[in-house]
């Protein structure tokens, strides 16, 4: 995912150049957050939307003089709870969130070797559909960075059930990928 | 099956407490069945992160690709019917001057079209006496015999006398003026 591919929209040029904080945060979160939605299922002008209204939310929210001692997980959470208001059927929409088309990463590679990554990408896809919906969900904020904390508060989860879980979706991606 | 290898995934994601971390690193060194198994679950893990990128960058740059090639086309085909095409200049119809004597109705096409194009806007219709000043009055186009006795009482005219009444009528069908003769 570029940044050049997605545009900065105007309230969020103005609001990152009244905060050195916010605008340092933006530019580290703003690509998992767009991976992370857009994973889930939404479309890229959607994720752009539910990035910009969490990082809104969030210069309203410091700038009530309101301490966050997790800003990642807070905008997590915050883009994961506005990402299922914005969806009319989140579960239907969400269960397949992973199937998008997808960009090969070796472009510059070998025609065998784009084969082999198309292989293992279909056997992929092909076993995260057999994962539950906090399994992916897990797994997807997982790759965004997060500690089980962080995904437990995201999530609504206890730690303990995210480790679990997490080691759960691991071994079926295991399994099914044979890698 | 080893007592540990529930706890494989949280050691690789460095999720473990202090104390449950060196247990699973000695644990580690001398069984290497775990050590196969964590290498398994890295690299399942690195090809998630790798299929999500994917994932992102296909959704992402996937709508601005699909409609290069359409904006393309057409201004290809805009080029090309521009270049097949060119622009010509219509020239309009020599007009002559107008004058009184030769023309009765001196109605200067442009002005004509003027006030077409006036005439035709709803909320800019100019006043009538600034319409008529443009316009030069016309001969007398109507003429309408009238009987005395239409117009007076009885016995106030002659009988048999009549009288003509001359409308000069505007180009625009407005009746300018009214002259009443014998």
């Amino acid at each position: 995912m570029s940044d050049d591919s997605v545009p900065l929209a105007l309230p969020l040029l103005r609001l990152a150049a009244g905060s050195s904080e916010v605008t340092t945060l933006y530019r580290e979160l703003r690509k998992p957050l767009l991976r992370y939605l857009v994973c889930l299922g939404l479309s890229s002008d959607e994720a752009q939307d539910v990035v910009q209204d969490a990082f809104l939310s969030l210069q309203r929210h410091l700038a009530s003089d309101r301490k966050q001692e997790n800003i990642r997980g807070w905008l997590f959470r915050v883009a994961h709870n506005q990402a299922r208001n914005r969806q009319a059927s989140y579960h239907r929409r969400f269960s397949e969130p992973l199937d998008g088309e997808m960009e090969s990463l070796a472009a510059d590679g070998t025609p065998e070797q784009r084969v082999l990554e198309k292989e293992k990408f279909r056997c992929v896809a092909a076993a995260i559909r057999l994962l539950t919906l906090s399994e992916r969900e897990c797994l997807l904020l997982r790759a965004g960075g997060l500690r089980y904390r962080e995904i437990g508060e995201v999530l609504g989860m206890a730690v303990s059930t995210v480790g679990d879980t997490m080691e759960r979706a691991i071994k079926k991606l295991a399994e099914k990928c044979n890698v | 099956m080893c007592d540990v290898e529930a706890k494989l995934v949280a050691w690789l994601d460095r999720e473990l407490s202090s104390d449950e971390a060196a247990d699973v690193d000695r644990h580690i060194k001398g069984c290497q069945e775990c050590r196969g198994r964590l290498a398994t679950y890295k690299q399942v893990s690195e090809t998630f992160d790798v299929y999500c990128d994917a994932v992102g960058a296909g959704k992402t740059r996937h709508r601005v690709s699909r409609w290069v090639p359409v904006l393309a086309s057409v201004v290809a085909a805009a080029v090309v019917m521009f270049l097949a095409f060119p622009q010509r200049r219509v020239e309009p119809p020599p007009v002559l001057a107008p004058t009184l004597a030769s023309v009765p109705v001196p109605a200067p096409c442009a002005a004509e079209a003027a006030a077409r194009k006036t005439m035709r806007r709803r909320h800019a219709v100019p006043p009538v006496q600034e319409r008529a000043m443009k316009w030069q009055p016309t001969e007398t186009a109507v003429q309408i015999a009238i009987p005395a006795e239409a117009m007076f009482p009885p016995g106030a005219m002659p009988k048999g006398m009549n009288f003509i009444a001359e409308l000069s009528i505007a180009p625009d069908g407005s009746v300018q003026q009214v002259r009443l003769r014998q």
